[in-house]
């Protein structure tokens, strides 16, 4: 991967953390803590279905993307590296 | 129905100690002309721990409640204790939100979150959540009545058995939007004061909100604030003389002069804290929470506000008193009457 | 310390749905199986979903009240006529218990925008919405002077209007009630759900195993509930009764049911013990089976955990979509129906079972012969509650 390619998603990812806690109101989470490998669901940072959902969104929102599919979303929304990658990938905004 | 513990969340702070300060203080202006609750009354790390997403009516019902259930001491079964929750408007300043993405964002582009604490039930969901509560729980909704409906709902429970202990209360909270409405639709007192006592036509209103729980039960434990003796409605108000009157007009209701006909009665003293909670279509209930302070301390707590053009006999010093009954009297639009009757 | 128990007889049914605008048009709906879906047309939306919205029924042009309001007034005077209510209302301690959700929302679109925009705005929504309490300007249409609540317990109101009925009666706080629930297909709902990932863009499917969600409905349900000593006072001879009622939170989630189903359990527990009845004597379940991946599951798995994997099993939201407050309250019109009728419609929408819902729901119309049924609402904050209908033939 080339070093463009890797500052973008270091970019995203950093995006990403920020946006994380706001929009899920995670209040005593700080965005740069927040690993880049670390589970969000269930163990890790103990995100829930509503959560979910809410990433839908904020992925509608912030980057233009649909995530039509759950199941789909299951893969995703693994951790921020793997939301980061997804997002690089497909992004229009 | 003993009332075994009461927690309040309000413009001048959370927990009945504080009302009882509130209430000795009597009336005091309210900033931002408006009784609001300030964001660091609701702002508990320890009790709100995993309630990040709540709103600000969620949490204002959530600590009273948990506060009510503290100060009762009771440690209770999980399946022993229902919850009932009146609302007049409920978590609208969340509504407005979900109304903001919709116009901001488009219908399809909403936040899930917003949506699901649209809900009236949502905050009943949290208590439940936050207390590890398994009985049966209902929020409901009757505007001007919508505590005393709360409070035949509860006593009805407890006589079928279908908990020992009931958490009844009322919440309703301020928003931009709200204050708004209350321009159009009221007049608002432009000192900030409700005027309880001056029965007018069109009465001033100024906005207010708050959470109020009392825990509830048939068991009788020896210690109590008092007793939800009956709640009940369109009757005359005069028929049994209490010791005290409490008038639970706040100027929401713009006609108040039915209440004149209570204030004939020389004897009862008659009192309203309206002034010190602020307009709420639930307001009754922050009354009954002032009324079971009374009851227990067996002192009357002087008026916040004590404009009495028409002489009736207010309770203008606070004093220590025998007292074994109390009435909170209410009006709606249709100026029918609903009657709580607290005894000590 | 119970009180001596007061039987309380369901003498009349409403009912406003996609079904048709009464129960007779309800039942030739449920017969053929017929499934009234169709885009959206109450407002402009961008949504493809089908929907499941009422037809013209007696008042929907009405524009001065709210539409959930015109779905009720239109229920509770069809339950009324069936009670025989039809004059003399002022002389009974008549209640009314309504369930909503869109009803008690201040949440017109169109105020908030030019609020937004700074206009001078009209308050005409805020005025309907003042003069719109649903259960009390349903009394107030009827002029009725009893005991007066709106239940805001999300997808459970109408089963738990009902219920608080029941409460009502049996602790004297009147002598007969019109109770249930009403709601309006609404943009803001549509949207919130459409959020959620919970509405399907096909036909829902109850239990199916390849169920994608919800579709949303409107209705009205209402039922007129009284002492048995009144009807029989007034000359009727009642054979179907509301013998229990259950609610139990979850304290578990916002939005996902428990797991285990356990409030669910908790609550058919208490409405059974109430009816006195065991779970082998209830013929069958109106179930909640909204067609959620979620509830589903969940439901089903608690229904059979609970009566057996014999139990006959149907949802109605095939035919109706999810009315949300208005459900509680189609539902035990159609549970008490089957009860007196002796049939009821196949599970609509159904066709392949899932693996992990031990349930087959009817899959044709079916004839019933049983004493009991039992109605189950679960909704958003982990409500959940569950009435019981009895049949007493003398």
């Amino acid at each position: 991967m080339d070093e463009k390619n890797k500052m973008e998603l270091a970019q995203i990812r950093a995006k990403l953390k920020k946006l994380l806690v706001s929009q899920l109101s995670l209040e005593n989470v700080k965005a740069e803590e927040i690993k880049d490998d670390e589970v969000l669901f269930g163990e890790g940072l103990g995100l829930d279905s509503l959560d979910a959902v809410e990433i839908v969104v904020l992925l509608q929102r912030n980057f233009g993307l649909d995530v039509k599919d759950m199941n789909q979303g299951k893969k995703i929304f693994y951790s921020v590296d793997t939301l980061a990658k997804y997002i690089h990938e497909n992004r229009k905004k | 129905m003993n009332v075994l513990g009461a927690g309040i969340v309000f413009n001048r702070g959370r927990g009945i100690s504080c009302l009882e300060n509130a209430l000795i203080e009597r009336w005091v202006a309210p900033s931002d002309s408006v009784y609001a609750v300030k964001p660091e009354i609701i702002n508990d790390q320890v009790v709100l721990k995993d309630s990040r997403r709540a709103d600000k009516f969620s949490k204002m019902a959530i600590l009273a409640a948990y506060d009510a259930l503290e100060d009762s001491g009771i440690k209770v079964d999980k399946k022993s204790l229902g919850i009932i929750m009146a609302t007049g408007f409920g978590p609208h300043a969340t509504t407005y939100r979900f109304l903001d993405d919709i116009l901001d964002y488009g219908d399809r582009n909403v936040s899930p979150t917003s949506f699901s604490h649209s809900v009236h039930n949502a905050a009943v969901s949290y208590i439940a959540s936050v207390l590890n509560v398994n009985g049966p729980t209902i929020t409901l909704a009757q505007f001007a009545f919508s505590f005393q409906q709360a409070l035949i709902l509860a006593k009805s429970w407890l006589k079928e058995g279908r908990c020992e202990y009931v958490l009844v209360g009322a919440v309703d909270e301020l928003s931009k939007t709200m204050e708004y409405i209350f321009n159009r639709k009221l007049r608002v007192a432009e000192d900030g004061k409700i005027k309880p006592f001056r029965f007018l036509q069109n009465s001033e209103a100024v906005a207010g909100e708050g959470a109020v729980f009392f825990l509830v039960t048939n068991v009788d434990t020896g210690k109590r604030y008092c007793r939800f003796e009956k709640v009940y409605f369109n009757k005359d108000v005069c028929r049994d003389l209490p010791d005290i009157y409490i008038l639970d007009n706040d100027g929401i209701i713009e006609d108040e002069t039915a209440y004149r006909k209570i204030c004939a009665e020389k004897k009862p003293l008659i009192t309203s804290y309206t002034p010190i909670f602020g307009s709420m279509m639930t307001v009754s209930a922050f009354n009954c929470a002032a009324a079971s302070l009374i009851l227990k301390n067996q002192i009357c707590y002087a008026n916040p506000v004590l404009i009495n053009p028409y002489k009736v006999n207010i309770c203008a010093n606070t004093k220590k008193m025998k007292i074994d009954s109390i009435n909170c009297v209410r009006y709606n639009c249709s100026k029918v009457n609903a009657v709580v009757e607290l005894k000590r | 310390m119970k009180t001596a128990r007061v039987n309380v007889a369901v003498t009349g049914v409403g009912v406003v749905s996609a079904c048709g605008n009464n129960l007779v048009q309800t039942l030739a709906c449920f017969d053929e199986g017929r499934r009234n879906a169709s885009k959206i047309t109450l407002f402009p939306s961008e949504f493809i979903c089908p929907v499941f919205e009422a037809g013209d029924f007696t008042g929907a042009n009405n524009k001065d009240r709210m539409r959930t309001l015109n779905l009720a007034l239109a229920a509770a005077g069809q339950a009324l006529d069936d009670a025989g209510l039809k004059n003399n209302l002022d002389d009974l301690r008549l209640g009314v218990c309504l369930g909503t959700t869109v009803a008690c929302q201040l949440n017109d679109v169109d105020f908030y925008a030019a609020l937004r925009r700074g206009e001078l705005v009209s308050m005409d929504s805020v005025d309907r919405y003042l003069k719109g309490n649903l259960a009390e300007a349903v009394a107030r249409y009827f002029n009725l002077k009893g005991v007066c609540c709106t239940i805001t317990n999300a997808c459970s109101s109408g089963t738990d209007a009902i219920g608080t009925a029941l409460s009502w009666l049996r602790n004297d706080y009147c002598d007969i009630a019109l109770a249930g629930g009403a709601d309006e297909l609404n943009r803001i709902p549509l949207a919130g759900f459409s959020s959620l990932g919970v509405v399907s863009n096909d036909l829902c499917a109850p239990f199916d195993r390849d169920r994608r969600g919800l579709n949303l409905g409107e209705g009205a349900g209402i039922l007129v509930m009284e002492k048995e000593s009144l009807a029989r006072k007034r000359g009727l001879k009642p054979n179907l009764f509301l013998g229990g009622y259950g609610l139990s939170a979850d304290a578990y989630h916002l939005i996902a049911p428990h797991p285990e189903g356990l409030g669910l359990e908790q609550a058919l527990v208490r409405a059974l013990d109430e009816a006195g009845i065991k779970p082998k004597e209830v013929g069958f379940v109106n179930a909640h089976g909204t067609a959620t991946l979620d509830n589903d599951k969940v439901e089903g798995k608690a229904l059979v955990k609970f009566f057996g994997p014999e139990i006959k099993v149907l949802s109605t939201k095939g035919f109706t979509g999810h009315t949300l407050g208005a459900a509680g309250g189609l539902e035990a019109v159609f549970t008490v129906t089957g009860l007196k009728e002796g049939w009821l419609p196949q599970s609509i929408g159904f066709v392949n079972k899932d693996d992990e819902i031990p349930l087959t729901p009817l899959t044709r119309r079916t004839q019933i012969n049983s004493g009991y049924a039992v109605s189950t609402s679960l909704a958003f904050g982990g409500n959940n509650s569950a009435l019981v209908f009895c049949r007493r033939d003398t």
